[in-house]
């Protein structure tokens, strides 16, 4: 196997991703054309209408000429990362979402991180205590905690660490590192917790199906110590369906991005959305839906890869 | 109809005397869990004889207070009060996800059981299809969907049901591929049962429970999606009472009368974690069962 | 860590003695227990079989012998290794014992080996810690464990064990198990998981390399001709007790207790065909069920007062011969009447075929087709089943027996080939007339292997029966009635019609199964492996009924199984199939008397057989 059987797998995925992206962009395009009233009225955004504006909104989004004729130069922009301006602000989308990439990124690693730690270490724990009193215990948090949307634990941790016991800021995003990270502390544990509970239910079932393996017991029954048992046996076999969900965990993180971002005011990518949802500005919509379309399913594509990393019996049964 | 009744009864009988099934027939957790939905429940049938207020009432003058005696949870900026606009909150929590929960049930049953059962080319398309649905996070679906075309309750509830089905289609699909391969399907079709008949009344009764465990996840599901789009002010019209609004509203509040934000967020919770409890336990009863070898 | 150990192997003295071992679930007392008594010694270079059916506790006292009971159960008893009892060992101190002292190799090979880890790496990390070796000396050292258990092909070092057959995994898994020299094996149904053909292999490995390096071995297993040809002593457990001990030369011969007689018994002879099997009624009881008393009381002809009124105690019969049966003085020559009785042959059967084809399958062929491969699961076939004839199929699995009846009954279409049922062609069931597809399910019906999910677990027996009459027959009947002839035709009480399936044993369900496929009146019954699921004393009551359906009714069979006594004892007609094909065809007893193709003869070999030199007989 090898790397031929790899990299043909990869140019595959390639190709189906860049069709997805084609009927996707086509889909964000024409939303132009699906929203009330005319393609005019969509992209003035709700500022009164004089003949002037109207034209040179003709003249720059090509409404004149034939649908596809505008879905191909809409497109060929669009990779250049050119998705018009923003109807409300006059300025280049592209910049006002670069200007908000940074923090969202930011919350999102920081998120990651959190959710790994609260996700994978409290599963395997529960796992390994099976049916005791630890493992109730951090089953029933998960359920709750998996019942508690972002916004709402927001609100909950506004008031704990920011009303009663103010040690966290109650808004904003913070300069530098050490100011960022003591900013977004609340919005990544809002975001984290409630996705870690979805990981830690995965992981718990997953590490709890190789408990009961034969090759446990065997690998018992043949002495091994049992640092190796947990790491080559238990985790190697247990984490490979959790890296299969790390692509749906993304997902859980960019929906919930949108509704931490607006509970603490951070301005990311997320408020962004919102904000122009709320306004009808079209070309901000499109911009930032295609941005993260990219980076969902490249995400999905990363993910892939590492199951096929980790997992042998993937990578040798594609070849047959 | 009596002998129906009769053998009702002799099979509970049966039932009764078994050890296995002596056991409790649900335990206080799910009881509780129950209880709560009924009062919901309760809540959007008798709202406006539960509140003691007219939830849409403004006083400007008691605006912000605390809990007291007259306004049990307090009141928010515009004075209203805020336990019976958590009352009849209920309402939008609930209607909504019974809709797309149910909706989801019927469509994702059909869908799955065809899928599964028939296989070829009808399950490659379906499954593709849910494929592309799965993948979608369906809240920045609505959000884009809201901003383009104009957003609105039932716009969210339908979008959003559209976007469930595809789970439920997945799990029912998966379910009768796993009953598929059983001999007791394979005995039906060699004995010359058509095929809806094996469908309907061999397969589905087995994967039933699954299909109303699935059912109760995804109105949890919904109830969280469409607080959340309510509390960025794409689900419920503006000034409806709602849960997820109400949340919204009342954040500036939270030095003022922290109760009038922090209740319908603890309301949220409760909901969803009943539904949710009840489906997974449901889900435990089926795994616990399945095991008939 | 080792040296508190005792190195144990004086000589004549056991290595691991078990007395008075008990295990049961934690907090349920009587109704809780597993096993409720066994006991044995076991020297050193000796091998012992511990012979029992589902629920005999068999697997859990092997568990209990390397501290690998699940968590809730608990064994009680002494079990003394190296002069201290094993049930008494923490976690730690069994990490000194396991893999160095005992070791277990277990049934499925399938999942004993850690599916993301390759051979070579799983044989070095087995290998006992501590000694330094380079990469190439470990390379080496792995090589020349996998020669020990016969892999000479080196490149299994670096295969993931998913790439290998079922063969190779088990005997990776034994160099695994030895990889430190364990002195005492336990294999626990190391074979059962496995093709006849390779299970045998596979056990001569395990007896040459006890004998080889003078290892004590206790073997797990079902079967007891296994166990007589592999073993030097043999233990029977039932119900989760030692009911006879015995030198397995002297048990073969004259078994002392009931079970075990009934055992032997009710296992088809491989070299004749007898008039009826002798078959134990009922099934097996669970441990908790039988604690007060004889745990074969329930099933036993000799029954009586005193069987019932305690559990007997296990008494020396013979030399070396215990038995726990407290009315074997009363009943032994009665025992031994019965023995003589039962291997008497059968009247040898009319030669030539009679009758009129009743189904004909000419050159059939079918192909799957998953992802980038293909196989060619049936390849070629032909044959004929003529009216009133049973006619078995023999093979292993991959051998496409099993396909070639799902097409019969239309589960599958053929590729290429035609199929000729009572007339009609049935190539493809889809493009039949209603009419003829309403022939034809009353002429060919099917039993299936696995009673457990071959019954839909949500629906009562008799609904499942109704079922069955009302799709082949129109028309206002006396249903109920009919429900209940089939089920006495089966030889069920007719109130089982309110059972739901979870409420049945294996044995009874099939009993339903084949009355399902009476319903229709069919001419010709499919059975496919339909006793392979069902416990050994379950499966001759099964064989029974069916010789006794057949003889009543007067319908063909097409017996589908890869056990040659079985296809002795229930067929007239036998066709042999290997890779898809039909190898070798012709009566029963002249093709397995007298095998013409190489393959065949491969076949009988591997039929398990008492004598020792089954096992030393060219591999």
């Amino acid at each position: 196997m090898s790397l031929k059987a790899t990299l043909l797998f990869i140019v595959r995925r390639l190709a189906a991703m860049a069709v997805l992206m084609v009927v996707l962009s086509f889909a964000v395009f024409s939303l132009v054309y699906l929203a009330p009233g005319d393609a005019v009225d969509a992209l003035l955004g709700g500022k009164s209408s004089t003949p002037e504006l109207v034209a040179s909104l003709k003249e720059e989004y090509h409404l004149n000429e034939p649908f596809f004729t505008q879905y191909w130069i809409w497109a060929r922009d669009a990779l250049h990362f050119d998705f018009g301006a923003s109807t409300q602000t006059t300025l280049p989308v592209t910049d006002e979402i670069g200007a908000r990439f940074g923090s969202s990124v930011f919350l999102g690693v920081y998120a990651y991180v959190l959710t790994l730690l609260f996700g994978v270490v409290p599963g395997v724990i529960a796992a390994l205590r099976r049916r005791r009193a630890v493992d109730r215990g951090l089953v029933a948090g998960a359920v709750v905690t998996l019942s508690t949307p972002p916004f709402v634990l927001g609100i909950l941790l506004l008031y704990l660490f920011a009303v009663v016991v103010p040690v966290f800021p109650a808004a904003g995003k913070g300069e530098g590192f050490l100011d960022q990270l003591w900013h977004l502390t609340l919005p990544a544990v809002a975001l984290a917790l409630t996705i870690s509970a979805f990981l830690l239910r995965h992981t718990r079932a997953s590490m709890i199906g190789v408990l009961d393996q034969d090759y446990v017991a065997f690998a018992r029954a043949r002495g091994l110590a049992s640092r190796r048992i947990m790491l080559r046996y238990l985790l190697r076999n247990a984490l490979i369906p959790v890296v299969t969900v790390s692509g749906v965990l993304l997902t859980y993180f960019v929906t919930g991005a949108v509704l931490v971002e607006s509970t603490f005011s951070l301005g990311g990518l997320g408020e962004l959305l919102v904000q122009s949802a709320e306004s009808g500005d079209l070309p901000m919509i499109q911009g930032l839906t295609l941005i993260i379309a990219v980076i969902i399913i490249s995400a999905n594509l990363l993910a892939d890869l590492a199951y096929m990393a980790i997992d042998p019996r993937i990578r040798f049964e594609r070849r047959s | 109809m009596v002998e129906g009744v009769v053998s009702l009864t002799k099979t509970f009988e049966a039932r009764a005397k078994s050890p296995a099934k002596r056991r409790r027939l649900m335990p206080v957790s799910i009881a509780l869990c129950f209880f709560f939905l009924a009062i919901m429940v309760l809540m959007v049938l008798f709202g406006p004889l539960l509140a003691p207020h007219d939830p849409q009432a403004q006083n400007a003058l008691a605006g912000s207070a605390g809990p007291s005696a007259e306004h049990w949870l307090g009141t928010d900026m515009l004075g209203r009060d805020v336990f019976s606009r958590l009352v009849s909150g209920a309402r939008s929590a609930i209607s909504g996800p019974l809709v797309i929960a149910i909706g989801a049930l019927v469509c994702g049953n059909i869908l799955g059981l065809l899928s599964g059962y028939r296989g070829g080319i009808l399950d490659f398309v379906i499954m593709r299809w849910v494929d592309l649905m799965v993948a979608m996070p369906s809240l920045l679906v609505i959000i884009v969907a809201a901003g383009a075309l104009g957003g609105g309750y039932w716009m969210a509830v339908a979008l959003l049901g559209v976007l469930s089905v595809p789970f439920d289609t997945r799990v029912i699909r998966a379910a009768t591929l796993e009953q598929m391969p059983r001999p007791y399907v394979e005995a039906a079709k060699a004995l010359g049962v058509p095929n809806r008949r094996i469908m309907f009344l061999h397969i589905w009764p087995n994967i039933a429970a699954t299909a109303f465990a699935n059912t109760f996840l995804v109105f949890a599901g919904s109830l969280i999606a469409l607080s959340g789009l309510s509390f960025l002010g794409m689900g419920a019209e503006p000034g409806t009472p709602d849960w997820g609004q109400m949340l919204a509203e009342n954040q500036s509040l939270l030095f003022a009368n922290p109760v009038a934000s922090i209740a319908p967020g603890v309301a949220i919770i409760l909901a969803a974690t009943a539904t949710n409890l009840i489906g997974d336990w449901t889900f435990e009863k089926i795994s616990s069962r399945g095991a008939t070898r | 860590m080792n040296d508190s150990i005792e190195q144990p192997g004086a000589p004549g003295a056991p290595v691991l003695s078990v007395r008075r071992l008990k295990i049961g679930r934690a907090g349920l007392g009587g109704a809780g227990a597993i096993v409720s008594a066994n006991e044995f010694d076991l020297a050193a270079g000796e091998s012992i079989g511990i012979v029992g059916e589902s629920g005999s506790g068999k697997s859990m006292t092997a568990k209990a012998l390397t501290g690998l009971l699940p968590p809730g159960v608990v064994a009680n008893g002494v079990a003394e290794y190296g002069g201290r009892n094993l049930l008494g060992f923490s976690e730690r101190e069994w990490r000194s014992i396991r893999g160095s002292e005992i070791c277990t190799v277990m049934q499925d090979p399938f999942t004993m080996l850690n599916p993301v880890m390759r051979c070579g790496h799983i044989l070095q990390e087995s290998m006992a810690p501590g000694r330094r070796l380079s990469r190439a000396e470990r390379r080496a050292e792995s090589v020349r464990r996998l020669a020990e258990v016969g892999i000479t092909d080196e490149s299994v070092v670096d295969r993931y064990p998913f790439q290998l057959s079922g063969g190779m995994r088990q005997r990776v898994a034994i160099a695994a198990a030895l990889a430190r020299d364990p002195k005492v094996l336990i294999a626990d149904e190391p074979s059962t998981a496995l093709d006849v053909v390779t299970q045998r292999e596979v056990l001569a490995l395990i007896k040459r390399i006890q004998q080889a390096r003078g290892m004590s071995l206790i073997l797990i297993t079902h079967d007891l001709r296994v166990a007589f040809a592999t073993c030097d002593r043999i233990h029977v457990l039932y119900a989760g007790a030692l009911v006879e001990a015995a030198g397995a030369g002297a048990m073969q011969s004259e078994p002392l207790h009931p079970y075990t007689q009934g055992l032997l018994l009710s296992e088809p002879p491989a070299d004749r065909r007898v008039r009826e099997l002798v078959a134990i009624p009922g099934s097996v009881p669970s441990a908790g069920e039988v604690q007060d008393r004889c745990p074969f009381a329930t099933r036993c002809q000799w029954v009586a007062e005193v069987c019932r009124d305690g559990v007997p105690e296990l008494q020396a019969v013979a030399d070396g011969h215990e038995s726990r049966c407290v009315r074997l003085p009363e009943i032994r020559t009665e025992m031994a009447e019965i023995r003589a009785r039962a291997v008497e042959p059968a009247p040898a059967l009319p030669d030539g075929r009679t009758g009129a084809a009743l189904v004909e399958v000419e050159h059939i062929e079918k192909v799957f087709n998953s992802g980038s491969r293909t196989v060619r699961a049936v390849d070629d076939a032909s044959l004929v089943v003529r009216d009133g004839e049973s006619v078995g199929i023999v093979g292993e699995s991959g051998s496409g027996k099993t396909t070639l009846a799902r097409m019969l009954v239309g589960l599958e279409t053929p590729t290429a080939g035609d199929i000729r049922i009572d007339g009609i062609s049935v190539r493809d069931w889809r493009a039949l007339g209603d009419q003829d597809r309403r022939k034809l399910r009353k002429t060919v019906q099917m039993v299936f292997q696995d009673p457990y999910s071959s019954l839909n677990p949500m629906r009562s027996i008799g609904w499942t029966l109704k079922e069955a009459i009302t799709t082949h027959q129109s028309g206002p009947a006396d249903i109920a009635g009919r429900v209940s002839d089939l089920l006495e035709s089966v030889g069920l009480h007719r109130e089982y019609a309110q059972r739901r399936p979870s409420a049945l044993s294996g044995g009874e369900r099939q009993r339903i199964a084949i009355a399902r496929a009476l319903a229709a009146g069919p001419r010709l019954l499919i059975c496919d492996e339909p006793v392979s699921a069902l416990d050994m004393s379950v499966q001759a009551q099964i064989l029974n009924l069916l010789e006794h359906l057949r003889t009543e009714r007067g319908i063909s069979y097409l017996f589908i199984t890869h056990d040659l006594s079985i296809v002795r004892q229930a067929s007239d007609f036998l066709y042999v199939m290997n890779g898809g094909r039909v190898v070798e065809s012709g009566p029963t007893e002249a093709v397995l008397d007298h095998p013409q193709h190489a393959y065949t003869g491969e076949l009988l070999r591997s039929v398990p057989r008492s004598d020792g030199n089954w096992l030393g007989a060219s591999a």
